[in-house]
């Protein structure tokens, strides 16, 4: 089965159960921070009309775990982008002043860009799947400052659903099932087989 | 009738109708209305071609076809397009629903006919199918009211809509377009307003709105810094409210952007080149500030701070101050500089001018001292204000000698004195001091004898050895060098005895003193104060006043409340100081601090003489004014005496009946009075009184009683006669005993002296043949406990007193032979007609060979030590024992107490106790119980 290539050298349930706990806190923190945000705008609990921003293929059941950890990883990236977007065109638009939210802001990105670069190390090797962004944020798609606070919205919706899929995947995987860390020696990761189905 | 009826409505009718005709007839319909929306503006422009001028106006919501527009309006041909046109301003986003107008011309009452309508449609037609709200990012001032719309899209339910976290009551205006309005807005938060469009279960759509105020700024001032550019700069005012960056204030200064204040937020402009006048535009979107500025460049420069101070030559008593300016323009302009010197209770200000100032020379600083240099300039023509601080700069002067001491001498006695001197402050010593020199010369002696000592000394002794006076120099040392020596000689001693002093009354706690001029106090005088009666190391004081004052205050602050103070003051002049006068005082009087000392009572019959002595001088802290005495009773303390007079020191109190009492002694001053010494009498009485209670009163009751038992002997004299003398019956014998007859011998019988001779001889073989077990004997032991009374010794004794005379007389008779009583040993009775004398029974009892104790021996430990006590006791006195012989005189000592009062015991009084004696002590059947109660 796919993604099962391991070596135990380096005990990577250790690694795995890491990033599982970091997409966790990152899963809170992101919720934290949607509640903040609606808060602060006096917007309704309500979700906002259009979906998901960031679109990946079905994760069916017939994937294994390493290929659903390969493409919520995009689609976390896809997140990452969309995030730093949002601050920039935030800080354009608004009042760069600081406050919670935008540190809670801050906090959650950089945290994110951590859970990237965890959870690449339980990629396996030359899998490479895309997540797609259904609108992008520009001047055509969002006009007007109510779309933009509706555009954050969507993003921050995206990044709880992204960030809990995450969790719950990572947390799901059976010790077997997790991958060595990508930092093992070019030899080693030559050396490790290569599934594919 | 009816026809009547039928044709005046046919004539009314007709009349109408043709006037009617004749108005349509007459004024042309208007051609060609065109529609122009601004929808940002939310205005429509109608413009249409008519001869006419007057013209009715109606616009509709489309979809519904409410009207919202129903006017007549005058509206001329425009002379170059000769078209007429009207604009309306919609209270509604034009975008919310479509609108369509038409219009009519009027000529007074005649109208046209309407034009075809003319509609420009919203965004909530069928081809638009998605959400939206109008208006969209509106920047609108506080207070304003406005309209918003949400049209919902298509197969989307309507649920409310919220203007910030209120929900606001919505109305229908199309079938997809419902409209709220928002009144007296309150200014917005960081990032605007929200309007938000909401379905049963979605987000559907929403606006912000950007409430705030036009700008608010004001002040704008323009300088220079550097004699060329212009610095303008204005306070900001209040804030708009406004933080969207598209509605934030844009400055401009003379017609140029403003960068600093729109890209830093800062309140100010630059401008490379001063311009005689400058205009500040501020702006947003809800209004423009217009600031203007005229000045002359050199009215309006504002100094860099200097830069690199230094000081380049530093004194004890001054230094040079150096500096330099950034700006090269600076060296030609006359300026004035301001120096602020900060130090340890030195702080200064200093002014310099001159043209490019950029040194002065600091004078009258103090040696020794750390100070910190602060500089400011500014421009002397046309001030305007003071310009930058330069960065502090430290300086520390140079050490300089030390400035002369202070000193005094004071003389304890008559050879023997100690100069002092007063420590130098800061500005005085000029450096710390290492040091004291001391030197003293006398008239028989050449030269002076230096001292050195170190700097915390601040007194020095003296002694005159052949009473000639003494003149010393003190001089202080540091670093820098020598102090110019002080001198002094000293003073004649006068003693406080000497002289009489007068009482010197504080005020407010200070001594105002005033004293004769003296014309040989060329030097001034001398005031000095030191606690009264202190000796040794003393906390001399004084202050040395110059001649031309005769007076000086002694403030408090160099007292100490309740401490007595001698203050003398001298006349100085070359030679010793001369004493002119000394008082005595406290700056604070306060109650004393001890009571009075030695407080004894001493009575006198009834009287009590109280007497005390003050307490130390130390302890009055203020004169004594007098003595206070109390009587304390059980809760207060009842005055008796005041004594005014200090020196009385005793009183009497007089007339005390014989009881204990207590005496109170308060010293007080104006303070108050002290705690108090206290003494504790009780009243005796006298010897005379004590003859008289102590001894004739005891006589007088014992010849009274005397006198009554007399009496009564008197009247009771047949029953005494019979109870104490009862005739003796004659022996009735055979015979005639008649004559002669001797003298009766009566001697006891035979049987008798067997049986009193056989008991103890029982009693000590029963020890010696009947040893039996240990519980026996305990019982037995029992029986001889109560037997022998050892659990109530004191009823028996008591008993065996009452009548132990005549038992024992029993007794005694037995064993001596002489006796008057008749004995039947083996029953009943004995009958004891006299009283034995109680010596008698020694023989019994007493000496070493009869010892009817022995037989507890075996009984409880205590008991038989009590026994053995009581023994030894009566041993050594060999006096009267009646429980031994009681005891023993019985045949039946073994169960003793199982015989009394039976049939067969003896019917003597002595056992006539019954069982419950212990408590019922005194027979009711004796001749000495018939004897109180007066039988006979």
């Amino acid at each position: 089965m796919a993604g099962r290539g391991t070596n135990g050298r380096h005990g990577s349930r250790g690694h795995a159960g890491r990033t599982a706990a970091l997409a966790r806190l990152l899963h809170k923190e992101c919720i934290q921070l949607l509640e903040l945000y609606r808060n602060s705008e006096s917007l309704p609990s309500s979700p906002v009309d259009g979906g998901y921003l960031v679109s990946i293929p079905p994760l069916v059941p017939q994937l294994s775990d390493a290929e659903k950890i390969s493409i919520l990883h995009a689609a976390l990236k896809e997140c990452l982008r969309l995030l730093e977007d949002v601050i920039t065109q935030e800080d354009a638009e608004f009042s760069d002043e600081d406050s919670e939210y935008k540190r809670k802001w801050k906090t959650v990105r950089d945290r994110l860009g951590h859970l990237l670069a965890s959870t690449e190390q339980l990629l396996v090797e030359g899998q490479k799947f895309e997540a797609k962004v259904k609108e992008e944020l520009d001047g055509q798609a969002v006009s007007g400052s109510f779309r933009l606070k509706m555009w954050i919205v969507r993003v921050l919706q995206d990044l709880v659903h992204w960030t809990g899929q995450t969790s719950d995947t990572l947390r799901s995987l059976p010790a077997e099932v997790e991958k060595a860390p990508k930092t093992m020696s070019r030899r080693t990761r030559r050396g490790a087989e290569k599934i594919r189905k | 009738m009816q026809g009547w009826v039928t044709l005046a409505l046919l004539l009314s009718l007709g009349v109408e109708c043709s006037l009617g005709q004749n108005g349509v007839g007459e004024l042309p319909v208007p051609r060609g209305l065109t529609l122009n929306p601004d929808l940002p503006a939310q205005t429509l422009s109608l413009t249409w071609q008519s001869d006419s001028s007057l013209f009715d106006l109606e616009i509709f919501h489309t979809e519904l076809m409410n009207v919202v527009l129903n006017e007549t309006v005058a509206v001329k041909t425009d002379p170059v397009t000769g078209l007429h046109s009207w604009t309306w301003h919609s209270p509604l986003p034009l975008e919310c629903t479509s609108h369509s107008a038409h219009i009519r011309a009027r000529n007074q009452q005649s109208v046209s006919q309407w034009s075809p309508l003319q509609t420009i449609p919203g965004s909530d037609i069928p081809e638009k199918s998605e959400s939206n709200m109008f208006p969209q990012d509106k920047v609108v001032p506080v207070g304003s009211n406005m309209t918003f719309c949400c049209i919902v899209k298509e197969k989307e339910d309507f649920k409310e809509i919220m203007y910030g976290r209120q929900e606001m009551s919505a109305t229908r205006l199309s079938r997809r377009t419902y409209a709220i309005t928002a009144t007296n807005q309150p200014v917005s938060g960081n990032t605007g307003t929200n309007v938000i469009c909401c379905s049963q279960r979605l987000t559907l759509t929403g606006a912000v709105v950007f409430v705030g105020y036009p700008p608010g700024d004001e002040g704008l001032v323009c300088e220079t810094r550097d004699l060329a550019s212009a610095e303008c700069s204005w306070k900001k005012g209040r804030d708009t409210g406004l933080r969207m960056r598209r509605s934030r204030t844009k400055y401009t200064l003379n017609g140029r952007d403003c960068l600093e204040a729109n890209e830093r937020k800062r309140w100010w402009c630059s401008s490379k080149a001063w311009e005689q006048s400058w205009t500040l535009v501020a702006r947003n979107p809800l209004g423009t500030v217009q600031l203007t500025d005229s000045a002359q460049l050199t009215d309006r420069v504002h100094l860099l701070a200097p830069v690199n101070v230094t000081a380049v030559e530093v004194k004890a008593w001054s230094a040079t101050l150096q500096w330099s300016w950034s700006v090269a323009a600076y060296k030609k302009l006359e300026m004035v500089c301001q120096l602020q010197l900060f130090a340890h209770e030195l702080n200064s200000t200093r002014n310099y001018s001159g043209p490019g100032l950029s040194s002065v020379v600091l004078e009258s600083l103090w040696p020794d001292v750390d100070y910190t240099v602060t500089l400011y300039c500014g421009s002397k023509h046309g001030f305007w204000k003071w310009g930058d601080k330069s960065a502090p700069y430290r300086i520390h002067t140079k050490m300089d000698r030390p400035d002369a001491l202070d000193v005094w001498m004071w003389m304890d006695s008559s050879n023997t004195g100690r100069v002092f001197w007063k420590p130098l402050s800061v500005r005085k010593s000029h450096g710390a001091l290492v040091g004291y020199e001391v030197s003293q010369s006398s008239a028989e002696e050449d030269g002076w004898t230096p001292v050195s000592l170190p700097p915390g000394n601040f007194s020095y002794p003296i002694i005159l050895n052949n009473g000639s006076d003494i003149t010393v120099a003190v001089a202080a040392r540091n670093p820098a060098g020598l102090s110019q020596p002080s001198t002094v000689t000293t003073p004649a001693y006068r003693a406080d005895s000497q002289l009489s002093m007068s009482e010197l009354l504080s005020t407010n706690g200070s001594f105002v003193l005033s004293w004769q001029p003296n014309a040989n106090a060329s030097s001034g005088y001398a005031v000095e104060w030191v606690p009264t009666g202190c000796s040794g190391l003393c906390p001399v004081d004084w202050k040395k006043v110059p001649e031309s004052d005769s007076s000086f205050t002694l403030n408090s602050d160099s007292l100490v409340a309740g401490v007595r103070y001698t203050v003398s003051v001298y006349a100085l002049s070359t030679g010793a100081p001369t004493l002119l006068q000394r008082w005595q005082g406290y700056s604070q009087e306060m109650t004393p601090s001890q009571s009075v000392r030695e407080l004894l009572p001493n009575q006198s019959g009834s009287d009590v003489l109280l007497s005390w002595k003050a307490t130390a001088m130390e302890n009055q802290r203020g004169f004594i004014r007098g003595y206070t005495i109390y009587l304390a009773n059980a809760a207060h303390l009842e005055l008796i005496a005041n004594i005014s007079d200090p020196e009385v020191q005793s009183y009497r109190v007089k007339g005390l009946s014989l009881s204990s009492y207590k005496f109170v002694v308060k010293a007080y001053t104006s303070a108050g009075e002290d705690a108090g010494a206290t003494v504790a009498i009780k009243m005796e009485m006298d010897t005379a009184d004590m003859l008289f209670v102590g001894i004739l009163v005891p006589l007088g009751i014992m010849f009274c009683c005397l006198i009554l038992i007399s009496i009564c002997c008197y009247k009771k004299r047949e029953w005494v006669k019979k109870a104490f003398y009862p005739e003796i019956p004659g022996p009735k014998v055979p015979g005639d005993w008649s004559s002669p007859q001797g003298p009766l011998d009566v001697k006891p019988s035979p049987h008798s002296l067997v049986h009193i001779v056989e008991s103890p001889e029982w009693d000590f073989t029963k020890e010696g043949l009947f040893p039996v077990p240990e519980e026996e004997e305990e019982s037995e032991n029992d029986n001889i406990e109560v037997d022998a009374d050892s659990d109530e010794p004191a009823l028996l004794r008591y008993y065996n007193q009452v009548v132990g005379d005549g038992s024992h007389g029993n007794q005694v008779s037995d064993s001596s032979g002489s006796s008057n009583t008749s004995v039947d040993s083996t029953q009943t009775e004995i009958t004891y007609a006299g009283i034995q004398s109680p010596t008698s029974s020694q023989g019994a009892c007493g000496g070493g060979g009869y010892r009817p104790q022995m037989q507890s021996v075996i009984g409880p430990a205590e008991p038989q030590i009590e026994f053995e006590a009581d023994f030894q006791d009566d041993g050594l006195h060999a006096g009267y024992k009646p429980q031994c012989s009681w005891q023993l005189d019985s045949p039946e000592a073994e169960n003793f107490s199982g015989s009394l009062g039976s049939p067969t015991s003896v019917t003597s009084s002595q056992f006539l106790i019954p069982e419950s004696s212990e408590e019922k002590p005194q027979p009711s059947n004796t001749w000495f119980h018939n004897f109180l109660s007066g039988k006979s």
